[in-house]
This record gives structure tokens, C-alpha cells and sequence, in this order.
């Protein structure tokens, strides 16, 4: 294989998998702790993108100044959403199916009242903006620069993620929640707090990820839903409530579909990746990194 | 309303037009002519429909009405109401509410929804019931096999699109200023007819394509076929392209440093979006139909009233072909009335004057309008090809990115 196919292929394939990561890393917050399968997770990808192009085209903030507000904002509407709705639909000591559908059915409510919201504010006109789209030579390759900086970004936040969720004292509480729900509380550990905290981040590393994202794509208010389905797919690959597998997961699967792309044709990326994530779960049910 | 009645009133006074149509009968009286139609305000569709389609249609609904409303042969002048709903992009929500329009609402007459796929859908059902369906933005070469004698449909289709795109890549290498093309084609009805109708003609007129690729509808990267393209030493992008595939392909074009002599995409080129997206977008192609510098009676009145009515400006391609479908209604109604077979009768045998130039339909296809490229031009769409239709003169190659 030449050296350059190379470079394009590991380097396309890590741009394109921090994304996925840092979206699904946010969906698995969710989902994995929770119980929560939240479909509007990328409406809110959707909206930080659009709350980035305002700012940047508004009045000129810098889209990557545009993360400090971006990820405040929805981590304060993710915990006010968990506390009015999902708090009283998750009510403690139910089966964990009836809090699933429960939870599903008011993420679906969700997803329609921001896309509408969204157009609203924003019509379906395509909108978007130029920022860094400028070519950057690297190992005989070229890459647009926009798309590693957001790459990079991404994988950035989710290990500072990471390392909060190993050395602080409350990713030890969220560690605990996940691998004991019942023995946590019986630690003192709150879960209602926790929840409602774990909610927030997972809101916003997904509108997070829609800044970032802003800086590469045209938006509509129905960007979002695609990302939903890949994180979700990044969330089985990798196993449930699994902070690293979502991490390595979404890495994977860049690099499978870039892979697929530069050695075969665009058409049969979705093939690839449902390939492997079909055969991840003949092999091994619970995810590559599942208990 | 009460309002508005009193300013037409006051206005029109004086006129003894006015007085015919209002004897004996208030405006508000008077049965409204009823005007049925879904439109995308949801979904992927949404896009188009809000830029080609829905703007035409309110601006001619104001402007009929204005008029004191829509002349029909017999009865005078009858105020337009339209009946609408968002069909969400969904081909069973359009092909219900049709339905629902022609057999419960009992609508007068019927106006499209946005796109091939819904015109296929609901063109059926138009048929079924009779009704006239004048299409300013279905594109397919399946349109002519199938049996829809109430379908009409008002752009050039893919064959001669691509006729007209050869030609003038054909003009060019002539020239010596372009050799190696690279073709790359979303995966999905349009472009796969596209490409279909393209390979003959590239094939015919003796030009090189150096590497062909499609990629799927939704495509996030395509700077893999880009750098393949630029890899290979094509100095020709032709992208048959659909809006948001289209925008990516020129902002990654930049992004991998590629600045071939010719670019030249599908749809949405020709939307002042995209001009306004890339700072002009100086020296781009695409498939055009129109712009206010074509010496058409009316065209540049109708891009003022459209530019004040919606602060925003038509489109270079379908557009114009929307708001011609309404000025062809409204003669035929005028001359025929409301009976719809009559309105067949006369679309089948007229030619028509609109501000999209002259229009006459054989066996529903408008055998008026050639396919055009147009191509951005100092914040113009000008139209290059063919020459008959030309307002201005290719750039070739093309600036560099801005």
C-alpha cells in the first residue's frame, strides 16, 4: 500500500472517529447509566450547531470561543430537562424496560419540539459558514484543517472526560452508579444527583460536538438524527455504560468507513459499518469492551 | 380581511373593470377559487420547497388577488385561497392530503409539491382524478415513459441537461482549455439518471473521463474523490450533485487545494445561496434555466416583485419555471375557466408566453426550454450554454477559490 493511501486513510479515519467518539460518549452517559435510549440526543448536537453559527455569524465569535457557551448553555438545559421530565418518568425500583420505553417515548416528544423549535428560529434553509476551510499538508497528504482541529478538539474533551471520570470524586460516584446502581446507594451515593448530572454532560458533549461540527457541515433542523443512529451504533460496538469502549469505538468505526471509502467506493461505508457492528455482536453480545 | 376589502374597494373604484366584476356582489362574496397543494416545510425537502417553490406561489396568489382576483372565463374575477399543508418530505403524507384535496375539499385546481420523488408520487393521483399538474421541479427521464397524460412537466430534463453540459465541455477542449474529467455522482434517482444520460454524450463527443466514483445521498466526505480526482490530473470536476452533497464537494475542493480549470455541479448551484455561501463563488458551473438578464418580457419584473415581496432572490433554474406554471393556470383558466379537461385540452395545444420564455408542452414534456449551464460570474448566474440562450461567456479556468 503506498504511503500516502496510508496517511489519508489512518489520519480521515481518526478526524471522522473523534467525532463519532465525543457524540457517543454523551449518548452512553445516558443510555448505559440511565437507561435512558435518548433519540433526541442528536437534536442537540443540532442545536449547539446552530447556537455556534448564530454566535459566529451574529457577531463574529470565533466558533471555537463559541464551546464556553455552548457547553454551559446545555449542560444547564440538560439538568432542568432531567429534573421537569425525565426525574418523574425514571421513578426509582421500576424494571428497567418500563423505564426504557417510558424514557423513549418522552425523548421522541423532545426531538419534535426542538426541531420544530429550530425551524422556527432558524427556516430549513441551509446555513452555514466558512472557518479554517483551508488546506493542511501533512505527510505528503493534504487534510482540511477545519476538520482536524474539530478532530482534535473532540478527542480532547472526551479525555478530559476521561480522566474525570478516574480521578475525581464525583466520575468515581457516576463509575459506581454504572457497575452497581444498588451498592452505590447503599454507599451513600445520590442517584437522583448523578443522574441528573450525568444527563447534563451527556447534553453537553452532543451540542459540544454540534459546534464543532458547525465549522464543516451545512445545517438544517434535521441534521440530528443520523448522529443519533451512529452513536448509538458506537455505543453497542463499544458496550454499554463503557466510557472507553465508546472512545475506542468511535475510532474504529472512523477508520472502518474511511478505510472503506479510499479502498472501495463511498456507497459501501454504511455497509462497513454495520458489517463489523453486526459481526462485533456475533462474536462478542455485549460489545467489544462489555462486561 | 374587512381591511383589505375596504383598500381594494377604494382603489379600484374608478375602474370600470372593477365595477363589472363587483356588480350586484361584495368581494367577500364572491366564491373563492380553491387551490389545493403540500409543500415540504419539513424534512429534507424542506430546502427546496422553500426556495423555488412556496415563495412563487404566495407571491402569485398576492399578486392575483391584488388584481382582483383570478379572472375565469364566465364569471369574472374570484379571489384565490389556497388549501396547504407541510407534508413532512413524506411521499404518503402528500399522496393522502391529495387525495383528501380532490375528492373531500373538492379543490378547483391542484398545484405541485417539491421534487421528482413527490411529483412521481402524487402525479398519479393527479391522473387519477383529472387534474392538471404542472411540475416546475420534477427531472427524470422516467417521467416520459410512464402513462400521465395530466402530467406536465416544465424543466429540461436529464437528457438534454446533460446534452447542453457536453456541448459546452466539448467547446472547451476544442479550445485546448480543458482535457481530463473526473465524474463523480450521488447514488440516488436523479444522479444515476444523470449519469446514465451523461456517459453517451461524454462518450460521442470524444472526452476523456479519467476516473468515475458515486457516493450515497447524505455523504459526510468527499474529499477521498476529490484528492483521487486530483490525483489523476482531471482538470474537469463534473459533480451531478444534489444541494447539501453539492456545498460539501465545493468547500472540500478548496480544502484539498484543488482548483480545476472547469467546476461544474447539478442542483443548487444555481440557488443565490450558494453564491452568497463561497463570497460569490466566482467562476462556478451548474445546470441553469434563468436569470433577470435573459430577454424575456417580464423576467425582470417578476425578479423585482419577488426580491420585494420576500427579501430574497429567485433562483437561477427552477424558479422562474414555478412562477410560469401559475401565469400558464391563470391564461388557461382565464380562456377556458374551471372545467379541467378543457384546461387539458388547451395545455396540450398552446404555446405559452411566461417570464421563463415560451413554453409548449408535447406529450407533457416542455419541448420549449433547452438545457442550460450557467455558470457564477460576478455575483450573476450567467448563462453560457447553449449559445442561443447565452448571456454571457465562459471563464475558463475558473478563479481561484475566494
Amino acid at each position: 500500500m503506498n504511503p500516502t493511501l496510508l496517511v489519508d486513510i489512518v489520519v480521515g479515519g481518526l478526524i471522522t472517529g473523534g467525532i463519532y467518539a465525543l457524540v457517543a460518549l454523551g449518548l452512553n452517559l445516558q443510555y448505559g447509566l440511565m437507561r435512558v435510549l435518548n433519540v433526541a440526543h442528536g437534536e442537540f448536537l443540532m442545536m449547539g450547531a446552530y447556537l455556534t453559527y448564530s454566535l459566529h455569524t451574529a457577531w463574529g465569535v470565533n466558533p471555537l470561543l463559541t464551546l464556553l457557551v455552548t457547553g454551559p448553555a446545555s449542560f444547564g438545559a440538560g439538568l432542568v430537562l432531567h429534573r421537569l421530565l425525565y426525574a418523574r418518568v425514571l421513578a426509582a425500583g421500576e424494571a428497567p424496560e418500563a423505564l426504557e420505553s417510558r424514557s423513549l417515548l418522552l425523548s421522541f416528544g423532545l426531538l419534535f419540539v426542538l426541531q420544530n423549535a429550530a425551524l422556527l428560529i432558524w427556516s430549513a434553509d441551509l446555513k452555514g459558514y466558512s472557518y479554517l476551510s483551508i488546506p493542511f499538508r501533512f505527510l505528503g497528504s493534504v487534510f482540511p484543517a477545519n476538520r482536524l482541529v474539530a478532530a482534535g478538539v473532540a478527542l480532547a474533551v472526551s479525555v478530559a472526560f476521561y480522566v474525570f471520570l478516574k480521578r475525581s470524586f464525583t466520575g468515581k460516584a457516576i463509575r459506581a452508579l454504572m457497575q452497581d446502581p444498588e451498592g452505590a446507594q447503599l454507599a451513600g451515593i445520590n442517584l437522583s444527583r448523578v443522574h441528573g448530572l450525568c444527563f447534563g454532560i451527556g447534553i453537553a458533549m452532543s451540542a459540544v460536538t454540534g459546534s464543532l461540527i458547525s465549522m464543516l457541515f451545512e445545517l438544517t433542523p434535521f441534521i440530528g438524527l443520523p448522529y443519533t443512529v451512529t452513536a448509538l451504533v458506537v455505543v453497542i460496538l463499544g458496550g454499554l455504560g463503557n466510557v472507553v469502549g465508546s472512545l475506542l469505538g468511535g475510532l474504529i468505526l472512523g477508520l472502518v468507513e474511511t478505510a472503506s471509502v479510499y479502498l472501495a467506493t463511498s456507497d459501501i461505508r454504511l455497509i462497513a459499518s454495520y458489517g463489523v457492528l453486526s459481526l462485533i455482536l456475533i462474536l462478542k453480545p455485549s460489545g467489544l469492551f462489555g462486561r | 380581511m374587512s381591511m383589505k376589502r375596504r383598500e381594494f374597494l377604494k382603489t379600484t373604484a374608478g375602474g370600470a373593470a372593477a365595477l363589472t366584476v363587483l356588480r350586484g356582489k361584495a368581494w367577500g362574496q364572491v366564491k373563492p377559487v380553491k387551490i389545493g397543494y403540500t409543500l415540504s416545510g419539513t424534512g429534507p425537502y424542506s430546502v427546496g420547497a422553500g426556495i423555488t417553490q412556496g415563495p412563487n406561489y404566495t407571491l402569485w396568489q398576492e399578486q392575483v388577488n391584488a388584481k382582483g382576483g383570478l379572472l375565469v372565463k364566465g364569471e369574472g374575477r374570484r379571489p384565490v385561497e389556497f388549501i396547504s399543508i407541510d407534508d413532512r418530505s413524506e411521499h404518503e403524507t402528500a399522496v393522502r392530503f391529495y387525495e383528501k384535496l380532490m375528492t373531500d375539499d373538492k379543490v378547483d385546481l391542484i398545484l405541485p409539491p417539491w421534487g421528482t420523488a413527490m411529483n412521481f408520487a402524487v402525479a398519479a393521483v393527479a391522473n387519477k382524478y383529472g387534474y392538471p399538474m404542472l411540475g416546475p421541479t420534477a427531472v427524470s427521464n422516467k417521467l416520459k415513459e410512464l402513462s400521465l397524460p395530466y402530467f406536465y412537466a416544465l424543466l429540461a430534463q436529464p437528457d438534454p441537461i446533460m446534452e447542453a453540459f457536453v456541448g459546452l465541455l466539448k467547446d472547451l477542449k476544442a479550445q485546448g482549455k480543458i482535457s481530463k474529467i473526473g465524474l463523480a455522482y450521488v447514488n440516488d434517482l436523479f444522479g444515476i439518471e444523470l449519469y446514465n444520460s451523461a456517459t453517451p454524450h461524454l462518450k460521442q463527443a470524444g472526452l476523456d473521463v479519467v476516473d468515475t466514483k458515486s457516493y450515497p445521498l447524505g455523504a459526510k466526505d468527499l474529499s477521498p474523490i476529490l484528492k483521487g480526482f486530483k490525483a489523476a490530473g482531471a482538470d474537469v470536476f463534473l459533480g451531478l450533485t444534489y444541494p447539501p452533497d453539492n456545498i460539501l464537494a465545493t468547500t472540500q475542493a478548496k480544502e484539498v487545494d484543488w482548483n480545476p480549470a472547469v467546476f461544474l455541479t447539478a442542483v443548487g448551484t444555481a440557488f443565490p445561496f450558494y453564491r452568497d455561501r463561497f463570497k460569490g463563488a466566482d467562476g462556478v458551473m451548474g445546470i441553469a434555466g434563468w436569470n433577470p438578464k435573459v430577454k424575456i418580457a417580464g423576467a425582470r419584473e417578476y425578479f423585482d416583485a419577488h426580491v420585494k415581496k420576500h427579501q430574497k432572490e429567485p433562483d437561477r433554474w427552477a424558479s422562474a419555471f414555478a412562477y410560469a406554471s401559475l401565469q400558464i393556470l391563470e391564461r388557461c383558466v382565464g380562456e377556458v375557466g374551471l372545467d379541467r379537461k378543457k384546461i387539458k385540452e388547451m395545455l396540450d395545444s398552446t404555446e405559452f408566453q411566461t417570464v421563463g420564455g415560451p413554453i409548449k408542452f408535447v406529450k407533457g414534456m416542455n419541448v420549449s426550454t433547452p438545457g442550460m449551464v450557467g455558470q457564477w460570474q460576478k455575483g450573476e448566474f450567467e448563462i453560457l450554454w447553449p449559445k442561443s440562450r447565452a448571456t454571457g461567456t465562459p471563464v475558463v479556468p475558473k478563479p481561484a477559490w475566494a
